[in-house]
């Protein structure tokens, strides 16, 4: 992620300080929402309580109910926060080059690498979201929409790409989506980074046929 | 009856409640059972309670921890004899003598067919089995091998295989399955069999093409075509 690691980020002094009081709210809400992270990659989100997120965070109870109005809210919070993160990250990747294959192998690169870095963070986004409930299961399919026009662009780069299915960015997006959980279900997020020659071709196949594909993931890895 | 034709009978859409016919069990745990799967697809596995369960089935809570350990329990019983079931009507499409690719149509048509006719098993098997815990995410997993296995037994022509992730599969089988489950989650099950001809591009365009697997793709529109609306309008 784009933000210093959790262990350092700045924490008002504790006791009698002249901060404004908008000022610590935010390291407060901030503190909340990296607890929330953590706790949901520890224990899950169905045993998570109230009590566990204010003990990580080191904030009382009152502050978290003037701040979230139940746990749901500040776990969407945080997963926004995250996601909105990520994204960022990936999308500046994609558009650092110019032809599709290349942005699309730089936007993946980054996206394995920030996963990698973030194993829980990773997990909580791919496979325990759908943990969550309907409001939350709702929310990853919303953060998987945001990378759609990336995909998307492969269309106009495909000869024949106006006759592809509609739905073909969708099904290419679930195909890399799919592979990922795969790996963060078998506990090897640290591994995400040597996937990229294999979300490379299925994020190009369905756009330019595999044998282009193979080509252009030889080419890239180069 | 078995559990699977008792739970293909409920929660038609709104409107269509007048095709259901009464829902008849034989015995309480095939009862608890199909109240398992219904209470899931109505409010979702975690906010699923035991009495939720125990109401509509007609049973007494005693007698729900007499055949069950635990709701974890009843819910991975209720997906295992419905994951069976389901795997067992789509692997019956297989055979040797069919082209891969008719194979692969035929068997997306079948599951699909199965998932728009039980929305409660479509729910539980790809919203929440995958989410509910381990045994649960176990089975769920075992049924996608299956599937994939089937994807990748019938491929008799590898085309240049090196080159070919051995991925490939896998990614096609799960871009087919997060389309599915979108159409799930927006409550359009019924309608899932429109997605075939898409699946049947993702899933052999890895292997046969682009120009192929387009040609296999519009094949499978005319087939829709031919075969007509499978559910009335406005339904």
């Amino acid at each position: 992620m784009e933000q210093a690691g959790v262990g350092d980020r700045w924490r008002p002094p504790r006791g009698r300080h002249r901060l404004p009081p908008e000022v610590v709210a935010r390291s407060q809400r901030e503190r909340l929402l990296e607890a929330a992270i953590r706790v949901v990659a520890a224990k899950g989100y169905g045993p998570m309580t109230v009590g566990d997120l204010t003990k990580e965070a080191g904030v009382s109870r009152t502050t978290f109910y003037e701040l979230f109005e139940d746990k749901e809210a500040c776990f969407l919070a945080a997963y926004d926060n995250a996601v909105d993160a990520l994204v960022r990250r990936v999308t500046r990747a994609y558009e650092s080059e110019d032809a599709w294959p290349d942005r699309a192998a730089a936007g993946l690169a980054a996206l394995l690498e920030t996963l990698a870095e973030e194993p829980a963070l990773a997990k909580l986004s791919l496979v325990d979201i759908g943990n969550a409930g309907p409001a939350a299961q709702r929310r990853y399919r919303a953060a998987i929409q945001r990378l759609t026009p990336l995909f998307e662009e492969g269309r106009d780069f495909a000869p024949g790409g106006r006759n592809l299915p509609a739905n073909t960015s969708r099904m290419a997006i679930g195909g890399v989506t799919g592979l990922l959980s795969d790996e963060l279900v078998a506990g090897r997020a640290e591994r995400l980074p040597a996937l990229l020659s294999d979300v490379l071709f299925a994020t190009l196949v369905p756009y330019i046929g595999p044998d282009a594909a193979a080509r252009e993931v030889d080419r890239l890895k180069r | 009856m078995n559990l699977s034709g008792l739970i293909e009978k409920e929660h038609l859409p709104s409107g269509r409640e007048d095709l259901a016919e009464p829902l008849v069990a034989h015995s309480q745990r095939e009862r608890i059972l199909v109240a398992m799967a219904e209470a899931c697809a109505r409010k979702g596995y975690n906010a699923t309670t035991i009495a939720d369960i125990c109401e509509p089935a007609g049973v007494s809570r005693a007698t729900f921890y007499e055949l069950f350990k635990d709701k974890e329990d009843c819910f991975h019983a209720a997906m295992e004899v419905s994951l069976a079931d389901a795997m067992g009507r789509v692997v019956s499409v297989y055979s040797p003598d069919k082209p891969w690719a008719t194979m692969v149509r035929d068997a997306a048509a079948e599951f699909l067919d199965l998932l728009a006719s039980r929305p409660a098993f479509a729910r539980m098997a790809l919203v929440e089995a995958p989410a509910s815990g381990e045994r649960a995410f176990e089975l769920y997993a075992s049924g996608k091998r299956v599937l994939q296995s089937l994807l990748d037994r019938g491929r008799d022509d590898p085309v240049e295989e090196e080159a070919i992730p051995s991925s490939a599969g896998r990614a096609a089988l799960s871009g087919a399955e997060s389309l599915i489950v979108g159409q799930i989650l927006a409550g359009n099950a019924e309608r899932l069999r429109e997605l075939l001809p898409d699946i049947v591009y993702i899933t052999t365009v890895p292997y046969l093409g682009q120009e192929e697997a387009l040609r296999q793709s519009r094949q499978a529109e005319k087939l829709l075509e031919a075969e007509g609306p499978l559910s009335p309008p406005g339904g």
